[in-house]
């Protein structure tokens, strides 16, 4: 014990083990099951995922009506009866509508598979949309919609998003006050009857799969149909605003919302992984150098990231941050500072080491345990992907140079697109 | 079922190791015996201060999160009314360097002047972020004082005031430190990828030789019985008014813990729960409603918030929230029901169990409360709940002698 001295002990080298336990089947309506089968509690996680997004609406706020109106009553239960029963059988369900897909996940225990099973395709293939119900729930929204502007975060997230893709296009276009009017069951019904398609659903199972599960996908999703019902498709032209700084006024506001970045690839592109990895180096870790300098160094905010993201159709990248009005400018000027030294100076090898083994970390526990699995995959899938893109973004990781990273910086980090957008 | 083996270190360190071979991550939580329960009440927010200090290096390790993050680490930690809490997962071949790192911080972190300035800063726009500059923001900040006259959890973990914050002094922080960080404080858990032994050699070494400091008793004014309702308007620049209402209710280790925790869910679990039915559902009163426990280890709250819908008279809307409240005093709940809220809870715990994160937290919070075997039995705790029980403990919660409201009221014009 006398001789024992605090010194650093060594770091033994890692990697994530990305070769998953996956089974995949279709039922017979061709639907597609993915199962991974993991994990030590008696748990079950499920999300149906459909094509049913926000990039499919004409008009504002229908997916995610459509799709939150699932639980709010169907042909066998009302609103009240099939909620109770939801919760009687400790399932937990969450709806989601997301900008290219929309459906559910919902967890519960092993035991219950069959009847939650039973209910969630009560939830997703029997609503009926009851107007009395719907009337509720816009009037809800409105009140939430009401409150959610009041954040300054908020107000420039949306206008940013309004900026980068465009007023006319779904990933851009903002909601407003009189789109709460808009919704009717008909169009819910119309939309639903499109895109939430039993053929064509996605249903990623994980957890401790019992072994009757296969028959039980079967017996409540395999034998269901749908109408044969033309979708016409119109693709609206995602094309940003040439207004590249503004900033909305919020009487009162004691901080300043900073958002700044720009339209750019999604994870198909065989630069992301690199991408990905000077995002880190700029904001995408604790310790990043837009944390340590805005935070760390000058105390200006609680928090600064900065992200890169994927949507179908595109993708962007954006730093977010909330700053005392009186250092809204000089944090402005430091961003702007951070990214051009992204552009001229090279990174030094030993930062590349850190992030390297920071995102190996994070790799680590992408696919630790069945849950985390079963989003890792989703998320690879949704793009047409498969598990070889975590090998490629581990290569990646391994193998980055300083040189690689300048040209990505000059490629993708360029300052002359970007969007400068601050509510405060 | 989770296992779990238990060691106490000579210098008074409880050591709580759960090895779970399923992952490849080892969870490390510490969890000190301090809170802003501890706090002078003219410095507020020293506890939560203090840790965003605990992240600015020792004499011995310049920077804390550097070497983590080249472990392939991650890590964060939260501070709560009662304890303050650091965790971090990291590969299991390298679990080594969190025994170096926690163990560093916890002999002698190497506090200065300007990093308590930087911090200070942080913590303020911390402050305004979740607080000041949210809307309902400062509710809590408001409904606290009102419900507590005495104990300390008046004040909120963020500080009565920025104004405390800006006050604190590197003495302070010192004074702070020195007085609830040392083994005797602490729990170390561990759970995930490493074996009892590994973890206990490890601790052994680099924990074993801290000093286990002096121990302080705590001696935390009781709160007085509330004996006259209390109530507080405030006016605000928002589109929707919204109703806060606080009982007090006994400790984290009462008899009646479970019951009013399963009294708030069939209030307000899911979106099945009686208020959501009736105030959301049927009379359309709120666009939202809540009800939960707090969860302190000394006496706390039971809560009921909502956020009405627009044009609704205040008034009208609590009435309504009071009338389901009264019925759990005048009738037992269905069969169904309690069974509802009982697999809702297996359901939850079930689900937190698949977290080495949450089990560490867990297992170290009934460390705490004196039985770190306790994880095992809350299933059955909350099953052993009766309809006399609740009916029981309802009669004696919900009275207007016992409680505080707040009514935070909306002065935005909108449309429509």
């Amino acid at each position: 014990m006398s001789s024992f001295q605090r010194i650093q002990p060594p770091v033994h080298p890692f990697d994530a083990q990305i070769d998953i336990p996956l089974k995949s089947l279709a039922l017979n309506n061709g639907a597609r099951v993915f199962m991974i089968e993991a994990g030590t509690e008696d748990v079950i996680r499920i999300e149906c995922v459909f094509r049913a997004g926000i990039i499919k609406e004409n008009l504002p706020l229908l997916a995610s009506s459509a799709n939150m109106m699932l639980t709010e009553g169907s042909e066998k239960y009302t609103s009240e009866e099939l909620n109770a029963l939801l919760d009687y059988y400790g399932i937990f369900l969450n709806l989601q509508a997301e900008r290219d897909t929309a459906g559910l996940t919902a967890y519960f225990l092993s035991r219950y598979f069959d009847k939650s099973l039973e209910l969630i395709a009560e939830v997703l293939f029997s609503p009926v949309f009851p107007a009395k119900e719907l009337e509720k729930l816009m009037k809800k929204r409105l009140n939430w919609f009401r409150i959610n502007r009041e954040k300054v975060q908020n107000i420039a997230s949306d206008r940013f998003f309004e900026s980068v893709f465009g007023q006319n296009h779904p990933y851009g276009r903002q909601v407003s006050e009189p789109d709460f009017d808009g919704m009717t069951p008909s169009l819910l019904r119309d939309f639903h009857s499109r895109l939430y398609r039993p053929e064509e659903m996605a249903v990623i199972v994980s957890g401790k799969i019992p072994g009757s599960a296969s028959a039980s996908l079967e017996k409540h999703f395999g034998g269901l149909r749908s109408e044969k019902i033309q979708n016409i498709e119109t693709e609206s032209i995602l094309e940003g605003s040439p207004v590249r700084k503004e900033h909305i006024k919020k009487k009162g506001a004691v901080q300043t919302a900073i958002r700044i970045g720009a339209a750019t690839i999604n994870k198909r592109h065989p630069d992301y992984p690199g991408l990905k990895f000077l995002n880190v180096i700029l904001g995408g870790y604790f310790g990043s150098r837009l944390m340590k300098n805005i935070r760390e160094e000058k105390g200006y905010t609680y928090g600064i990231h900065s992200i890169v993201s994927s949507f179908d159709k595109s993708g962007f990248r954006m730093i977010s941050t909330e700053v005392g009005r009186e250092n809204a400018g000089k944090a402005v000027d430091e961003i702007k500072k951070e990214i051009n030294l992204l552009l001229t100076i090279p990174v030094q090898a030993d930062e590349i080491e850190v992030v390297s083994n920071y995102m190996a970390g994070e790799l680590v526990r992408l696919f630790d345990g069945p849950m985390a699995i079963a989003e890792s995959f989703k998320s690879a899938w949704e793009f047409g992907l498969d598990l070889s893109y975590f090998s490629t973004i581990m290569h990646t990781i391994r193998t980055i140079t300083p040189e690689e990273l300048l040209k990505l910086a000059n490629t993708y980090y360029t300052t002359g697109d970007i969007y400068e957008i601050t509510a405060g | 079922m989770i296992d779990f083996r238990s060691y106490r270190l000579d210098n008074g360190l409880r050591l709580l190791v759960h090895e779970d071979r399923s992952t490849p991550l080892v969870a490390m939580n510490v969890l000190y015996d301090a809170g802003s329960r501890d706090e002078d009440p003219s410095l507020t927010g020293m506890a939560h201060l203090v840790e965003h200090l605990m992240y600015c290096g020792t004499g011995n390790i310049p920077e804390y999160d550097l070497p983590l993050q080249l472990a392939g680490g991650e890590n964060n930690a939260f501070t709560n009314n009662d304890i303050t809490n650091y965790y971090l997962t990291l590969p299991s071949g390298n679990i080594e360097t969190a025994f170096w790192l926690e163990s560093d911080r916890m002999l002698a972190p190497d506090f200065t002047g300007r990093k308590l300035d930087v911090q200070k800063s942080v913590v303020i726009e911390e402050f305004k972020q979740r607080y000041l500059n949210q809307p309902y923001g400062d509710a809590m900040l408001r409904l606290r004082p009102l419900a507590y006259t005495t104990h300390p959890y008046r004040w909120p973990t963020i500080g009565i005031d920025p104004s405390h914050i800006e006050r604190i002094s590197l003495e302070n922080v010192q004074h702070f430190f020195s007085r609830h960080y040392n083994p005797g404080k602490a729990i170390l858990t561990l759970t995930g990828n490493i074996t009892p032994d590994r973890a206990y050699d490890l601790a052994q070494l680099w924990f074993g030789s801290i000093p286990s400091g002096e121990q302080h008793d705590r001696s935390l004014p009781s709160e007085p019985v509330q004996t006259e309702e209390r109530h507080m308007t405030v006016e605000r620049d928002l589109p929707a008014s919204a109703l806060y209402k606080a009982w007090h209710m006994g400790p984290r280790s009462g008899s009646d813990f479970h019951t009013m925790d399963l009294i708030t869910d069939l209030l307000a679990g899911g979106e099945s729960g009686r208020l959501y039915n009736r105030v959301v559902r049927d009379l359309n009163l709120f666009s939202e409603i809540n009800a939960y426990i707090t969860s302190d280890l000394d006496p706390g709250l039971v809560i009921v918030t909502g956020k009405l819908m627009k044009g609704v008279n205040i008034e009208k809307a609590e009435t309504a929230v009071i009338r389901v409240i009264d019925e759990l005093k005048d009738t037992v709940p269905m069969d169904d029901e309690i069974d509802k809220v009982k697999n809702r809870y297996e359901s939850s715990t079930v689900l937190s169990n698949t977290s080495i994160l949450n089990k560490a937290l867990n297992l170290s919070v009934f460390e705490l409360l004196g039985d770190a075997s306790r994880i095992n039995r809350e299933v059955e705790n909350y099953r052993a709940v009766s309809k006399p029980m609740i009916k029981d403990a309802a009669i004696r919660h919900f009275n207007p002698e016992n409680c505080s409201t707040l009514y935070y009221i909306a002065s935005k014009k909108t449309g429509k």
